[in-house]
């Protein structure tokens, strides 16, 4: 990993005017909310939060496959957040993304070959020739048996689908590879393949990696750094093994205790801390801190002043007024 | 003395017949579960956890199953009982709580029309008597202001609230016995703890015992007191969860637990099992996990069968020798 920023976000907010469940009417839901984060060339960055916490959007605002409403993304020292979709094509290749569910996001009426393929040809990567080899050579890097090219997408299991999407991304040789919940349709045993494969393929090409997974086991295993997000917003960041440890953010802190731990060992069970309620409607987000109204230890000050996402030690932010193991 | 089980699961087979030859969904399960005692079945996809439990409560419903084998239920065979003996078991006796809470509710009628229902068909109580109960109930399952939410339609529910809804529905007639088909595989973390939480304190205090599906090992560790694993409509290893756990013997259990990324430490590489489960079309005559076992041997051909000791039994052809052997390599 270098200190190379491959992308800067700062201050990205996207809202989508939806019809509120509580009010009815037509209503502005922030999906997200103001997120600032840097992505450095060579590294993991883990993005973890419950559903509807904003992590899918966020990564399609960073890549650009979805406007942001405001705020600026900076990929490779190029502010892209304003750029024509023609400008923007040239630097698309060079960010690519894997899907959590490799079914729907493979034609099913295409061979899996021509699946791969597909980004070569659109980009004039060379000859049919030189397509093909390449294919080939994609297949073998992610371990699937070149003698399947002409087969469809149906005839693979779930793990060797995925291997199919990861060989597509990996076509054009992108620097970064956004990987929404990659492994959460799999079976565990399966899971570990892929994750293995990701882990040599990022060693052997120098790939930096936004992985985004609610598993919070999946997203230590992978991740140098992690970003915790909550309605939106990242309310801690830090280094993985740190965060793990010390968590700061008493929503981290909630989320670390309930993980059910296989408890193989005779070290002490984390206590848990069962948070009340549900995660409110992001149409209807809540005064001052957005994490107040489920948090164990808020104050009336965390209904009234939103706490900022402070920089409490380099390289570890918390968005809390009251963090924990800051000292 | 062992108090006598309340249910007896001995040699289910579930096949279907389908367009490419017979598919062995369940084949050859057998366990019991004790008075109060919570049962975890876990296995990946396809390893025929639902199958086994729809077929027991005969809700299978296809023309092509063939269901042999026996369960025993209060030491009653239910296995083959016509819909109509079945009704007051299904629901009343025996809750069932299901991965998608919409699986049990409908969604024209409001929540609490549901649970009337249901308390109406299984006890003798006036429509009076069942609305307070079902308010009582859904008090208990933590739904915030219960008076009013009992007129609400499911759609008005978070999730996680909707599976509280269910398992207000299936506590309603004290059950002996809870059926949970991946109660929480659909739900975030935090409201897993929160109905995981609800399930334990609720089994105490209704003395029910709990059949748990999941393919979560986590959610196996934290609930269950004993523990089938399942591999190809097989149980590969039965037994106390803190010895499976903790001293697994069967290999693909020894996979499946190296593969699990854990929250507390973090290694480089994760164990892999390797190649993709076994199709149910296509197991073989001998052991289930043989193509993809690494200690396998020739005798591997044969089925082995559940045996051990201590009540904790596992089906594969390794000597004890041969696993501590394999075991201690592993750890150093
Ligand atoms: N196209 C859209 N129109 C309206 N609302 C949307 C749209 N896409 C997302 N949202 C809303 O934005 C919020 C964030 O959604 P998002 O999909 O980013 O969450 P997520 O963290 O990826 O969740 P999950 O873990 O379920 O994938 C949710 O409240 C969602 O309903
Ligand atoms: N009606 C049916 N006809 C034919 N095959 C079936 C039928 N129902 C289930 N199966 C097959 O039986 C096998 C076992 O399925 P089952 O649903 O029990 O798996 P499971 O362990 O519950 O998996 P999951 O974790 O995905 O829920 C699968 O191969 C499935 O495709
Ligand atoms: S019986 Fe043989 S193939 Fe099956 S798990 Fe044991 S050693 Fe492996
Ligand atoms: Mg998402
Ligand atoms: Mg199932």
């Amino acid at each position: 990993m270098s200190n190379e920023i491959l992308l800067k976000a700062t201050d990205v907010v996207k809202t989508f005017s939806t019809r509120s469940k509580k009010f009815g009417r037509p209503h502005l839901a922030t999906a997200v909310n103001g997120v600032s984060l840097e992505i450095r060339r060579g590294e993991t960055l883990g993005i973890v939060g419950e559903s509807g916490c904003g992590k899918s959007t966020l990564a399609r605002c960073l890549v650009q496959l979805l406007p942001t409403t405001s705020g600026s993304v900076v990929f490779e020292g190029v502010e892209i957040s304003k750029l024509s979709r023609r400008a923007l094509r040239p630097l698309r290749r060079k960010m690519q993304l894997v899907f959590q569910d490799p079914y729907a996001s493979l034609n099913p009426r295409r061979t899996v070959g021509d699946i791969v393929a597909e980004p070569l040809r659109i980009n004039k990567f060379g000859t049919e020739v030189v397509i093909q080899e390449r294919v080939r050579e994609l297949f073998r890097t992610v371990g699937l048996d070149v003698n399947s090219l002409t087969r469809y997408p149906h005839e693979f299991s779930g793990g060797q689908r995925q291997r199919i999407g990861i060989a597509r991304a990996l076509a054009l040789n992108p620097s970064l590879v956004v990987a929404d919940e990659p492994v959460s349709a799999l079976d565990v045993s399966v899971q570990a393949q892929v994750l293995n494969l990701m882990a040599d393929l990022q060693d052997k090409f120098n790939l930096t990696y936004l992985f985004i997974a609610h598993d919070l086991g999946v997203v230590r295993h992978v991740s140098d750094r992690v970003g915790v997000m909550y309605l939106g917003e990242i309310v801690e960041l830090g280094d993985a093994d740190e965060l793990y440890d010390r968590p700061m953010h008493p929503y981290t802190e909630a989320l670390l205790s309930v993980v059910p731990e296989l408890n193989d060992t005779d070290a002490p069970r984390r206590e848990r801390i069962i948070l009340k309620g549900d995660v409110p409607d992001p149409a209807d987000r809540p005064s001052g801190c957005s994490f107040h109204p489920r948090c164990p230890v808020a104050t009336d000050k965390c209904k009234e002043v939103k706490p900022a996402l402070v920089e409490i030690r380099p390289g570890r932010s918390v968005a809390c007024h009251y963090p924990k193991n800051a000292g | 003395m062992p108090e006598s089980p309340v249910l007896k699961v001995s040699d289910l087979k579930v096949t279907f017949a389908t367009r490419q030859g017979p598919l062995r969904a369940v084949d050859g399960l057998s366990f019991e579960v004790a008075p109060k005692e919570v049962v975890g079945i876990v296995g990946e996809s396809g390893s025929g956890k639902s199958v086994s439990m729809y077929s027991m409560l005969g809700l299978v419903r296809d023309a092509n199953v063939t269901i042999t084998g026996s369960v025993e239920f209060q030491g009653r065979e239910i296995l083959g009982l016509s819909d109509k003996e079945m009704q007051p078991i299904r629901g009343g006796e025996i809750g069932m709580i299901f991965q998608d809470p919409m699986t049990a509710l409908t969604p024209v009628y409001t929540v609490g029309w549901q649970i009337v229902e249901q308390l109406r068909t299984h006890t003798t109580m006036t429509k009076a008597q069942a609305r307070e109960r079902a308010i009582e109930l859904l008090s208990e399952v933590g739904i915030p202001d219960p008076r009013k939410r009992i007129d609400h339609y499911p759609h008005e529910f978070s999730g996680g609230m909707r599976q509280r809804v269910v398992i207000a529905m299936a506590l309603s007639c004290n059950p002996k016995l809870l059926i949970a088909d991946e109660p929480t595989t659909a739900l975030d973390v935090t409201t897993q703890a929160q109905i995981l939480d609800l399930m334990v304190k609720l089994q105490d205090s209704y003395n029910s015992s709990i059949v748990i599906i999941t393919h979560d090992m986590g959610v196996i560790a934290e609930m269950a007191h004993r523990v089938v694993v399942m591999y190809a409509g097989r149980p590969a290893e039965v037994g106390p969860e803190i010895d499976v756990v903790r001293n697994p013997r069967h290999p693909y259990t020894w996979g499946l637990l190296g593969a699990v990324p854990r929250i507390e430490s973090r290694n480089d590489r994760l164990a892999t099992i390797p190649g993709n489960a076994v199709s149910p079309l296509d197991i073989p005559e001998g052991c289930a996990f043989a193509d993809r076992c690494e200690y396998r041997m020739d005798i591997c051909t044969k089925r082995p069968q559940l045996k051990g000791a201590n009540d904790h039994l596992d089906a594969c052809w390794l000597s004890d020798e041969q696993r501590v052997a394999i075991r201690t390599k592993a750890s150093s």
